[in-house]
């Protein structure tokens, strides 16, 4: 096959999956939604002083995300304006909905009968949260591009996916290579992103003498075996493998910062998602992003945890699923 | 015969019971592990002292060994755990056998990674100093020890606060050292700087429990 029609087959295939980011629960989670009371306005012209006096009377803390008014969504309706009167929560025992325009000492002429309506309770940070926010209630949205498309599976380009996909491969490999010697098929690979060099292959070492070695903490010894450092010996296991160029021989990395934050700047192709072990170890040792195939049953990048987003942890990465689920998925069936 | 049965079962109860050490054991093996974590402090190394008892006998003993593996998951117990594994090995002995029945003793609470592997090798038991507010996974950051992980090994009891102040005093003087405008002591520049495992201190902590 000539090489181009070759990369066309190839990035073909990768439109067999998609690069799905795993957002953190606040992100992530369903529109919450908070009951309250709104009111149409009847006289137009009395809007901005009703919004004034209303948002005295009845502010809105901590919803600073809602819209105080609204068009009215059908547009034969005879007041094409609705605000929000005050939070259902803050009527007090007793008082009939049509009350809460007479019981308070304002000009309450040109609103009609309130009635209730939920608004949505955080401002919402992705589209998919925005686009639901908006049915119940218009709020405002501070969209971020880049989670836009990662969500839509559009952030990296066919090429992108293409290199994606070469690593994923070697870590399927990797994988494979381990089976053969009776270990669980999960095999992870250590990037460079701005080489684009493979720094480390791993696969899990668990059976025999050593329960730990999971195949994301091979990687990171392999890694600091690279750099002149590492705790364990390989040679029994051909298929994980590290590259020690000039560079790392030297140690220049850990050197000029002092600290061994291997994998800074790296990035992490592994078939599963790891457990919460490695996740830690990730964290610990910086890694930039991760990319996995198939999810975990106690997974702590998504699935049990989302240890990358963890709060008071002192440091955060990307984290991405679904990089060639069905052949990591197939790895585990017989 | 019915006060057989009820006499063999005593001795079969869940294995953490089983497990219990009395405060003088406690205090026996705790104050070996602070003066593990003195001697590290002494030499410039992270302050943090761990040791793996199993039946009266000291089988693994781990300090932090991040700089000079360069591998950021070198943390004590992770290399006081591999210090187990080879204590099995060399007596043939079954890992799972012998971590059921043995308790690890440390200054500082585990990291989330230290307490998952924990789990993963099926320690009961931990019995540690102060509290890791940065990295803890014994109910700090996240409770690994006892959360519901039906895949990840079993989940252990934890008996903390002993000599908490102690522990965070020692690693309050090492970061001390840590600062550049604080006299560093003579040790190798690459011993100093802080490692994955660092801790946070918390200088209005109480004792804990
Ligand atoms: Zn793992
Ligand atoms: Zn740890």
């Amino acid at each position: 096959m000539e090489p181009q029609a070759k990369r066309r087959k190839e990035m073909d295939k990768c439109d067999t999956w998609d690069v799905l980011p795993v957002l953190s629960d606040e992100k992530s989670r369903d529109t919450e939604l908070l009951p309250a009371y709104a009111a149409p306005i009847i006289e137009k012209r009395e809007t901005s002083r009703l919004v004034k006096e209303l948002s005295l009377i009845y502010p809105l803390p901590g919803l600073q995300h809602i819209k105080r008014v609204r068009a009215c969504k059908d547009k034969s309706s005879p007041h094409p304006l609705e605000v929000i009167v005050c939070l259902a929560r803050d009527v007090a025992k007793g008082v009939m909905p049509a009350d809460l325009l007479r019981s308070q000492s304002f000009d309450s002429s040109g609103l009609g009968e309130p009635f209730l309506v939920e608004i949505p309770a955080n401002p919402p940070l992705t589209r998919p949260q925005f686009e639901k926010a908006s049915k119940h209630w218009p709020t405002s949205f501070h969209e971020d591009k880049q989670v836009t498309s990662a969500l839509r599976g559009q952030l990296f380009t066919a090429d992108q996916k293409a290199k994606m996909q070469d690593y994923m491969t070697a870590a399927v490999q990797a994988a494979k290579s381990g089976r053969e010697m009776g270990m669980d098929a999960v095999g992870a690979v250590i990037v460079d992103p701005e080489s684009e060099q493979i720094v480390a292959v791993g696969h899990d070492c668990k059976r025999g003498a050593q329960p730990l070695h999971h195949a994301v903490m091979v990687c990171i010894d392999l890694v600091a075996c690279g750099q002149g450092g590492g705790a364990y010996n390989y040679e029994k296991y051909p298929a994980c493998q590290f590259s020690s160029s000039d560079f790392f021989r030297n140690g220049c990395n850990s050197k000029e910062t002092g600290q061994p934050y291997i994998c800074t700047g790296y990035d992490l192709y592994v078939t599963r998602e790891p457990c919460v072990m490695c996740a830690m170890a990730l964290v610990h040792s910086r890694i930039n992003r991760v990319f996995y195939g198939a999810p975990s049953a106690d997974g702590a990048l998504g699935t049990k945890y989302k240890i990358h987003c963890q709060k008071d942890l002192n440091h955060r990465f990307e984290v991405f699923k679904a990089v060639m689920l069905n052949a990591c998925e197939a790895l585990h069936k017989k | 015969m019915i006060l057989i049965d009820m006499q063999t079962d005593r001795f079969d109860p869940e294995k953490s019971e089983f497990l219990q050490p009395s405060e003088s054991e406690i205090q026996t093996w705790m104050s070996k592990a602070f003066d593990m974590g003195i001697e590290a402090l002494e030499n410039g190394e992270v302050p943090v002292g761990c040791l793996m008892v199993y039946n009266n006998e000291i089988i693994g003993k781990g300090r932090n060994e991040v700089n000079e593996t360069k591998n950021a998951t070198r943390h004590a117990e992770m290399v006081a755990l591999d210090q187990v594994l080879d204590w099995c090995r060399v007596r043939e002995k079954d890992p799972k056998e012998v971590c059921e029945q043995t308790v690890l003793y440390v200054t500082v609470e585990p990291c989330i990674m230290c307490a998952a592997a924990l789990r993963l090798l099926y320690i009961p038991l931990v019995v540690y100093g102060c509290k890791n507010e940065r990295f803890g996974g014994c109910g700090s950051v996240l409770d690994i020890s006892s959360d519901h992980l039906p895949h990840t090994g079993t989940t252990f009891k934890c008996i903390a606060g002993n000599r908490a102040e102690e522990a965070v005093e020692m690693l309050k003087t090492f970061y001390k050292q840590e600062n550049p405008n604080a006299p560093k002591p003579k040790v190798r520049k690459d011993l100093v700087s802080p490692p994955g495992g660092a801790v946070v201190i918390q200088v209005n902590q109480g004792p804990q429990h």
